[in-house]
Formats: C-alpha cells, sequence, structure tokens
C-alpha cells in the first residue's frame, strides 16, 4: 500500500524538486545517453544540451503540472538525486501515463523498477485509474525490455514520431489494466516480494 | 486562398462559424473525449478563442471551416494539431449530421492530406478515435489510414469501457493510392 504523500521504498524517496537541484539534474539530463529518453516537457526540445535557463523551464513547467506530477528521485542513505519521475492524467483521469528517468550512473541497479511499482500502485491506490500506459522509443530496447518486466502489454506504436540516427522513430505504447496491476501484485504478495 | 476539394472548400474560420462550431462540441455524439466535458460550450467562448489566435510564423496547428462549394453551407470543422514540421501531424473532424453519407467529410479530408503531404511535406499522419466510433475509423481507412496502436479500454464513454485507437497513414501510402501525384521530395533518412 503507497500511503498518500509517501513515495519511498528503503533505497530510494520520490521527494519535490528544489532549486539546489538543477546542477545536478542538468548534469544527468545533458548525457549524451539521455538524450531522446529524458521525460521532460513536450515544449522543451529534447535534441541538444540544455543551458542553465531551459533546465530551469524544466523545473518551472514541472511546477506548473495540475494533472500529474514530477518528482525527484533520490537515495535514501545519502540525499543524492538519480533521476526522476511523474505520472499525469491531462487527458483523463482514467487513463493516466508514467515516465521516469535514471540517471545513466544508477541505471541497471534496480531502482527503475522500484520507482515504476511506487507510481503504479500510486495511481491504482489512491486514483480512478482504470488503465495506465507508458511511452517509449523503438530503439530503447533497454526500455521496452523494462517496461515488458514489469508487466506492461505493447499496445501500440506510433510510425515517424521524429528522426534520430538516420531512421524513423516509432513510438511504442505500453499499458497495463487494473486487473492485471491486481493479479500482479497478488503474485508479488504470495511470493512475499 | 481556400483548400479546394471536390464537394467542399477548406477555408478559416469565422466569428459567424461559431454556433455550428458549439453545436459539434457540445453533441456527445460528435465529440468523445472525457477532457471536452462537459458539453456546455458557448457561442461567446468560441468566440473569444478566435478572437485570441494571434498573427504567428509559429503555428503547428489549424482548423478549418468546411463549406460546401455548391451551396456556400457550412458542414462542420476539420483539424491538425501538434506538427512536427516536415514530419507529422495529427487530424481530426467534425460534421454536422445532414452531411453525414454526403462525402463532404471524405473530402475535406482528402483535400486536408493535400495540403498536408504536398504543403507541409509531412511524412506521416495521424489521428485518435476509439472502437465505439466506427464511422470515424470507416472514413479514415477510406483515405488509408491503418491502425497502428491502442491504449486498451482507455475511454469510458456512453456507459462502455472502449479501445483509444491511433491510426497512421504513410506518405508513401498516400502517393500510393494518388497516382496522378508525383512525390519527388527527397528522403529525410540515410540512403542505404
Amino acid at each position: 500500500m503507497v500511503r498518500t504523500g509517501r513515495l519511498a521504498t528503503d533505497r530510494i524517496v520520490l521527494r519535490a524538486f528544489e532549486s539546489t537541484d538543477l546542477e545536478a539534474l542538468r548534469a544527468y539530463l545533458n548525457e549524451a545517453s539521455m538524450i531522446g529518453r529524458r521525460y521532460i516537457p513536450w515544449k522543451i526540445r529534447d535534441l541538444a544540451p540544455l543551458t542553465v535557463k531551459q533546465t530551469e523551464g524544466v523545473l518551472d513547467a514541472w511546477a506548473e503540472e495540475k494533472k500529474g506530477f514530477t518528482l525527484a528521485i533520490a537515495l535514501q542513505e545519502t540525499g543524492e538525486l538519480v533521476g526522476h519521475a511523474g505520472c499525469n492524467w491531462h487527458w483523463d483521469a482514467h487513463c493516466p501515463g508514467i515516465d521516469l528517468a535514471i540517471s545513466p550512473a544508477h541505471q541497471r541497479r534496480g531502482v527503475g523498477a522500484e520507482v515504476a511499482k511506487l507510481l503504479l500502485a500510486y495511481l491504482f491506490e489512491n486514483t480512478p485509474a482504470h488503465n495506465v500506459s507508458s511511452w517509449t522509443s523503438d530503439w530503447n530496447e533497454a526500455a521496452m525490455g523494462f517496461a515488458r518486466s514489469l508487466g506492461f502489454t505493447e499496445s501500440g506504436r506510433i510510425p515517424r514520431c521524429g528522426i534520430r540516427d538516420g531512421r524513423f522513430v516509432e513510438d511504442v505504447i505500453f499499458d497495463m489494466l487494473r486487473p492485471e496491476w491486481e493479479a500482479i501484485r497478488e503474485g508479488e504478495d504470495a511470493h512475499g516480494a | 486562398m481556400a483548400l479546394e476539394g471536390k464537394l467542399v472548400r477548406l477555408r478559416e474560420e469565422r466569428p459567424e462559424d461559431q454556433p455550428l462550431f458549439v453545436e459539434l462540441r457540445n453533441d456527445l455524439s460528435t465529440q468523445g473525449w472525457n477532457v471536452a466535458l462537459p458539453p456546455t460550450y458557448t457561442v461567446g467562448m468560441y468566440v473569444k478563442r478566435l478572437e485570441a489566435m494571434e498573427f504567428s510564423y509559429e503555428r503547428d496547428s489549424a482548423r478549418f471551416s468546411v463549406e460546401m462549394k455548391a451551396s456556400g453551407d457550412l458542414a462542420g470543422y476539420i483539424t491538425y494539431s501538434d506538427l512536427q514540421e516536415r514530419i507529422g501531424a495529427t487530424v481530426g473532424i467534425a460534421m454536422a449530421r445532414p452531411f453525414w453519407g454526403t462525402g463532404a467529410a471524405l473530402d475535406a479530408q482528402e483535400t486536408l492530406l493535400g495540403f498536408l503531404f504536398c504543403e507541409l511535406g509531412l511524412r506521416v499522419v495521424h489521428l485518435w478515435s476509439h472502437s465505439g466510433n466506427p464511422r470515424a475509423l470507416g472514413l479514415a481507412e477510406k483515405s488509408g489510414f491503418a491502425i497502428t496502436g491502442r491504449v486498451r479500454e482507455g475511454m469510458y464513454k456512453n456507459g462502455r469501457l472502449l479501445d483509444t485507437i491511433v491510426m497512421s497513414l504513410l506518405r508513401e501510402d498516400y502517393f500510393r493510392r494518388h497516382p496522378d501525384l508525383e512525390d519527388i521530395l527527397p528522403s529525410p533518412l540515410q540512403s542505404a
């Protein structure tokens, strides 16, 4: 059960961004491997390194979200910022979306899975969500594998959403229905996860 | 100059168009998105929205009024939005009931597609609909759109759970369906 106002595990906590996070946020957003998968507000082009002012714009846009939130992912032990994650229901609270980005230095350590499970539990336990979706790109094999490992179903691809490395990019839609999440949760409980 | 189709012309919207647009917006059978509810829009709201539009060369969307060429009657509107320059956009259409089944919607759709592919040079056009709207899906299929994705049970409308559906039309498929047109726009992709 995710208690309202507390999104945390033993290892990480999702907390509000502060202005003091600016440089750490900018540092990982500007790492080359993050380009195209930074999950920043869509009006800010996700193609090139961000200036300090642009990064402030990212924080400002997140702060102004009305139907959803984007939070900092910080390590419980050190407080280090290791990524950001959020959910939104701009279109309909019936079918919100989630997204997350982990700093390259902290990827492949299970942080993303912990965050995603927190967000899914938050949405299914604290909002009217029936279908939770998550979008990625077809070039991002790691993200697609990650979504499948969490129990998401690939429900479609939208062609030509951009151009990357000389080829068109497809957006890939993954989604999870409430009964599917409940079944996964029951399975984890049965195995003491 | 308006975009000329066979049956319709697509022109800029005008204040006098707004009562019909409000009627279409407030009709649950011609709009289905929860975000647009409740159906209590007024002509005053729509006129203000129109008057708030300012001149710009950075427009990423447009709404065209669909006017019947023979009679001059206003039949509905058709839009594109989320423009990615020279790559893609998303279209939408709403037509008044008297013009359903007349071919006006298909002609408006084809006229807008001609603009998007032959003037804006797009590589793909998308549209969003839902599984409870076979009329809209069928109209899209007539122009070559194919279902590429869905959000399962992503909509609740009229007491039913429906799939949200995204359909796409690729540039080469558009030109294949229009052999009278030649596509001379160079590909943005690396040659093999």
